[in-house]
């Protein structure tokens, strides 16, 4: 098996089913038996691959799990309750008190808010910089650096750095290199091949299906030397290239309580199997709004980085293997330009989410940013004019008829 | 000959067996989840095939999947 979608179907059962059920079942039960006592202490000491308590594992969720290891050839995969679970948890276990990461000045918003709001007065310490410019990478990374972080398409900005050339200098300088891979999974980026270490997606997103769930993934591409993560350095001595699943297991996830459920495990594992077709078209669906956006009169701008015109256009197109996600921003003169064209919409909803099957837009400087300060708003890149657009699977000629018929109002 | 696993004795035929043949005879259903430490050194999973464990090797295979006190 080589194509992406043969293997998210027909990847081997990892446990037989006992009726031989082709579809991995819901274990929606918190507790499981042991045959013994040596065997519930085995189990405990995870020298036995056996369950014992759902907040820590289940079979459904372990079942989601192996899926996208095999899919990302990645060490091993941890399911979470949600994306920012994945992002809290990881930098939970790198990072404490008197440590730093090195991040983008461009990040999702509630990203920004855990680490400036949630995680700031236990003290740690968040660097941002440009991630365009590799240098200012490298001179933000000191002996007290934990990781540095982040998104491979930044949302809402459509940045997109050079991750090659920011693995090398996280390689050399010994900090493991975090990717939020959530807008491109593993179908469109091979995060393994480009040196990042831990990649972390939301499931909620293009795995779900369908905003059926929400969903988070920490993946463990098996590359970095845990010895060399102070805090994970004497786990590294007794669980080598697991320290980093150990720890979380063990201790960050377990006492976190953020685990996945059973059945968001087992619709994201069905949500899997047509995921490529689907980032397929919503690709094609975003180039082709984003090429129409860019001819209209009444459009000022349009960021998406499948344009040619876009900074980051030769670089998303060696990461992403041509095609380039399904987020667009496009700028209208005013605010209540964008608040009037949003209300004109027929089809495509207003409403916060990205990578659905429908089609979404909002105004993120009133919304997702809406608790920072204008100042704090541009900083990040967030302007007053701009809207971004989520596009999903429907047929391109009905969302451009409802762009058209909204723009024709303004 | 015997070797440990998991600290348990267990008896092995012939004078040395590879990690893949011992998980296999362990039952272990997916190797790819399991990390092996033979005699305390942490065994790369591309050297499963040419590792042999011989007599009174002590071998562990350890999981992320259980784990804590609930």
């Amino acid at each position: 098996m080589k194509g992406f979608t043969t293997k998210s179907i027909h990847i081997e059962r990892f446990k037989p089913d006992v009726h031989g059920a082709l579809r991995m079942p819901v274990y929606d039960s918190v507790a499981f038996e042991h045959a013994s006592s040596k065997d519930i202490q085995l189990a405990f000491e995870g020298k036995k691959p056996s369950h014992s308590y759902s907040r820590i594992s289940n079979p459904t969720v372990e079942e989601f799990e192996q899926k996208i290891r095999v899919l990302s050839d990645a060490f091993a995969v941890l399911a979470v309750s949600s994306g920012m679970a994945a992002i809290s948890n990881t930098i939970l276990t790198l990072a404490g008190a008197n440590t730093n990461i090195v991040t983008s000045k461009h990040l999702f918003g509630n990203t920004f808010s855990l680490f400036e709001h949630t995680l700031k007065p236990w003290g740690l310490e968040t660097r941002y910089v440009s991630m365009s410019n590799p240098d200012e990478v490298a001179n933000a990374i000191d002996e007290n650096t934990r990781a540095v972080f982040l998104e491979n398409i930044t949302n809402p900005q459509m940045e997109v750095a050079d991750i090659a050339k920011i693995s090398k200098i996280t390689k050399e300088k010994k900090v493991p290199l975090i990717i939020d891979g959530t807008v491109t999974t593993p179908y469109l980026f091979k995060s393994k091949d480009f040196g990042v270490n831990i990649e972390l997606i939301s499931s909620t997103k293009y795995i779900s299906g369908g905003a059926t769930s929400v969903g988070g993934l920490i993946i463990d591409n098996g590359n970095f030397d845990w010895k060399n993560s102070p805090k994970l350095a004497e786990m590294a001595r007794k669980r080598g290239p697991g320290a980093l699943m150990s720890i979380l297991k063990q201790e960050v996830y377990r006492n976190m309580g953020a685990c996945h459920s059973a059945h968001n495990a087992y619709l994201q594992t069905l949500g899997l199997e047509t995921m490529g077709m689907r980032i397929d078209r919503s690709c094609e669906n975003t180039l082709g709004l984003a090429n129409y956006l860019s001819q209209h009169a009444k459009v000022v701008g349009v960021n998406y980085p499948g344009l040619t015109d876009s900074p980051y256009h030769e670089v998303a197109k060696k990461q992403f293997g041509g095609k380039y996600g399904g987020i667009l921003t496009m700028d209208l003169e005013s605010k209540d330009a964008c608040y009037c064209f949003m209300d004109e919409l027929k089809l495509i909803k207003r409403a916060t989410n990205i990578n659905d099957n429908k089609t979404m837009i909002i105004h993120p400087n009133s919304t997702i940013y809406c608790e920072y300060s204008e100042e704090e708003k541009l900083g990040m890149g967030i302007r007053p004019t701009m809207l971004r657009v989520a596009v999903g699977i429907e047929d391109l000629e009905d969302l451009l008829n409802d762009f058209e018929q909204g723009l024709d109002k303004l | 000959m015997k070797i440990k696993v998991n600290g348990e004795e267990q008896a092995v035929e012939g004078s040395s067996i590879s990690i893949a043949q011992l998980l296999k005879l362990n039952e272990v259903e997916n190797p790819g989840m399991v990390t092996v430490q033979l005699d305390g050194e942490f065994v790369d999973k591309d050297n499963y095939e040419a590792t042999q464990v011989k007599e009174n090797n002590e071998v562990e295979f350890l999981y992320y999947m259980g784990g804590g006190s609930v």
